[in-house]
């Protein structure tokens, strides 16, 4: 008879075999799949494909599209990593109270981050357009003559964009630079208050230092999510104006199933990948050894 | 399979949504064909499902299990299909080129096609038809607005480019914008550029599309250049609102008919968005030529594709083809999109519709005996863009509105096709010359 213990144990390797074959299923055998794919000529609507070496690879290197896309996407990922995470340490020390009234603000500001991509670009498409609420409210109050093309010009469309994702993920950085700052031990707040050290100098000498691993994993996990956008950028702007805003998700996407190239999509996933492994390997690094030396 | 299936999953994640209902299903046994449908506020849901009915009546034992591609982007939804090993039986709308040359689709019957509809050989592919001809459309007409004209002192529609030019300039200066442009949808973006190119280039070579195909011809080529400056004169004469990358084609459509703008480059399915009680103020003309000569950009639309796949091709068949021929479906596209009907030996009052002037003065055109051509970016037939530069084309069109290079922008042009034409399922495809749409003979 088994014992109680191996019963558990049993029980718990069960559960981390589904979770590992899941993981192994829908994540690394679509991964290798996909990097199979991209040494191919493979088409999405042919049963058949060739192997092609690394011809996909090389005309990477004269895409401009691809490029733009690079750009546009690094763009925004740094833009929006920095403003996103800059609200959410803002929005967290506002909200680090216990009162009910903060803690239903704080449930308000993380609403953004529980929307679908999808919802967020439909609202915001309605509020940004040349018809729509902004223009309308600033143009009623006399801050404008007429509409501004917030999705209308490259420039105008990559700040609308950001802000919009800016706005999402300020939800997501919000929670967590507050759990960061609920583990500030209060002694530490006590001492500085004691030793004469307030307001900002607190903030730079006591706050920021301790909250270092929060700010770890909230700049990394920024950065991948607007590495890969595609939801948000799809809905509002569809790339446009003139492919200005197109993600490199969302041309991976369209050279898949608008172009038929399911094998050069596959080389650029692949360059995405590597791009976003290496870019939030970095960045991590440095930060886990900006928190050693704080 | 599986690997395909897998692949198409990795890279299909990235979406966010799709979006799957079942619809109209019979229960008179036999197997059930999956239908590839699209909604807009035209074609509704209850649309499909009653035309789904209406259609299984005529084709009993047919099951229908009705799915809704995500957005009108029903093609590239039907390749996310065919990747993931479950290409519908039956496609509405589709473009059979993207899809023919995977041998995907299966061709209606020649003699079926023949005996029902105007334009037999109006979407053909290589001579076969893979969506039955039931309706067409004009891509672009302009539309105007008969009070702004008026207030402008002008008396008519314009006949040729300089009377256009000279309609535009008395608009601005009597302080009307002369038009409005959903650019924020780059489909709707492109309706000035498919209407100078067609009038310019397709209007003085039918077979400019063939040409291109054949290496023959080039976006970069100086007459192609010309014809895109006017364009770029009409942007730059300040005819456009500054921000109509902005306006999404909703609202472009609520701009023109609000009054704020005085034309409207638009496809002939705005006369189905043109509010009945003010039809009467609103005009239609074909984009000008220079020396005034009618060049019409038609399209020849139709109802639904047969998966060549299919397990039940005799009941897809029946089903396609009940459809297809079913007036009441007809009338809600005659009404709600501004569709010209295509069937044969019916009048319009045969389909009960109630159309406004607007629409009888565009059918006009349709059934005239006038230059009809293949709108560049829009056809389905021979004349179709290879898979991938609609998209380029239509960007094309977003760029010209900022960009004054349109040598380089034509470059660029060339270049996506160069790309685009060098997968194995588009070399050398479809260059059989086909009949084109041609005169329509009302019977």
């Amino acid at each position: 008879m088994l014992s109680r213990k191996s019963r558990a144990d049993g029980g718990l390797a069960l559960l981390a075999a589904l979770a590992l074959g899941l993981y192994l299923v829908f994540l690394v055998l679509p991964l290798l799949l996909s990097l199979r794919g991209s040494f191919t000529n493979e088409n999405p609507l042919r049963a058949t494909n060739e192997f092609v070496g690394l011809r996909n690879y090389r005309e990477m290197a004269g895409d401009d599209q691809l490029r733009a896309s690079l750009v546009f996407t690094l763009t925004l990922a740094v833009g929006v990593t920095l403003a996103a995470n800059a609200l959410g340490v803002a929005f967290a020390l506002l909200l680090n109270r216990t009162r009910l009234s903060y803690r239903v603000m704080r449930t308000l500001a993380f609403l953004p981050q529980v929307l679908s991509g999808v919802i967020v670009g439909f609202v915001w498409q309605t509020i940004l357009t040349q018809d729509g609420l902004l223009n309308n409210v600033l143009m009623s109050v006399g801050l404008l003559d007429e509409p501004y093309p917030w999705l209308g010009t490259p420039r105008a469309a990559l700040f609308s964009i950001g802000a919009v994702v800016t706005w999402v993920l300020s939800g997501f950085t919000t929670v967590v630079y507050l759990a960061a700052l609920q583990s500030v031990p209060i002694e530490l707040n006590d001492m500085a208050t004691m030793d004469g050290v307030r307001g900002t100098q607190r903030f730079r000498q006591v706050t920021w230092p301790m909250i270092a691993p929060g700010t770890t994993i909230s700049v990394t996990i920024s950065l991948i999510t607007v590495l890969k956008l595609y939801d948000i950028i799809a809905v509002l702007t569809g790339g446009g104006p003139a492919n200005s805003t197109q993600s490199t998700a969302l041309y991976i996407v369209r050279l898949a199933f608008t172009s038929d190239r399911l094998g050069y999509a596959s080389a650029v996933a692949m360059l995405l990948l590597a791009l976003s492994a290496v870019l939030a390997l970095a960045v991590t690094g440095a930060l886990r050894r900006r928190e050693v030396s704080l | 399979m599986l690997r395909k299936t897998f692949l198409a999953a990795g890279l299909a994640g990235l979406l966010a949504v799709t979006a799957c209902s079942d619809g109209g299903g019979g229960d008179s046994g036999g197997s059930t064909l999956t239908y590839l449908t699209f909604e807009t506020p035209s074609l509704t849901s209850t649309f499909w499902d009653n035309s789904i009915k209406a259609a299984q009546a005529e084709a009993p034992g047919v099951k229908i299990n009705r799915i809704t591609a995500p957005s009108t982007d029903r093609d590239a939804y039907a390749k996310q299909l065919q990747a993931s090993g479950q290409f519908p039986d039956l496609l509405q709308s589709i473009t059979p080129s993207n899809f023919v040359g995977a041998g995907l689709l299966k061709p209606y019957d020649e003699a079926w096609v023949d005996a029902n509809f105007l334009l037999p050989q109006g979407n053909a592919l290589k001579g076969e038809v893979y969506i039955p001809p039931t309706n067409s459309q004009i891509i672009p007409e302009v539309f105007y607005n008969k009070e702004l004209f008026a207030k402008a002192g002008i008396t008519g529609p314009p006949k040729n480019w300089a009377e256009f030019l000279d309609v535009c300039a008395k608009l601005k200066a009597a302080g009307v914008t002369p038009f409005t442009l959903g650019g924020g949808d780059p489909f709707a973006a492109s309706m000035p550029l498919v209407g100078v190119f067609s009038a310019d280039i397709l209007g003085k070579n039918p077979n400019w599309l063939r040409d291109r195909y054949a290496g023959k011809v080039k976006f970069s080529d100086p007459d192609v250049v010309a014809a895109v400056e006017k364009y770029r004169t009409l942007v730059s004469g300040g005819y456009f609102d500054k921000g109509a990358l902005g306006v999404k084609y909703a609202d472009s459509i609520t701009q023109f008919t609000g009054g704020k703008a005085a034309m409207y480059p638009m496809g002939s399915w705005f006369l189905g968005s043109a509010p009945k009680e003010s039809a009467d103020n609103f005009g239609a003309f074909p984009w000008p030529t220079d020396d005034g000569s009618v060049v019409i950009p038609f399209v020849v639309g139709g109802s639904m594709a047969i998966s060549a796949k299919t397990k039940d091709p005799e009941g897809a068949t029946r089903f396609a083809q009940a459809w297809s021929l079913n007036p009441a479906n007809l009338k809600l596209l005659i009404e709600g999109d501004g569709a010209f009907p295509m069937l044969k030996g019916k009048t319009l009052a045969d389909y009960g519709v109630t159309v406004t002037k607007v629409f009888e003065d565009s059918f006009a055109y349709v059934t005239a005996d006038n230059t009809k051509v293949n709108a560049i970016g829009w056809a389905t037939n021979d004349d179709a863009l290879p898979p991938g530069l609609n998209d380029q084309f239509y960007a094309a069109s977003q760029a010209l509105f900022t960009s004054g290079d349109v040598k380089a922008e034509m470059a660029k042009l060339d270049q996506a096709w160069t790309t685009a034409t060098n997968g194995p399922l588009t070399q050398g495809r479809a260059r059989t010359p086909s009949r084109g749409p041609g005169p329509l003979t009302r019977t």
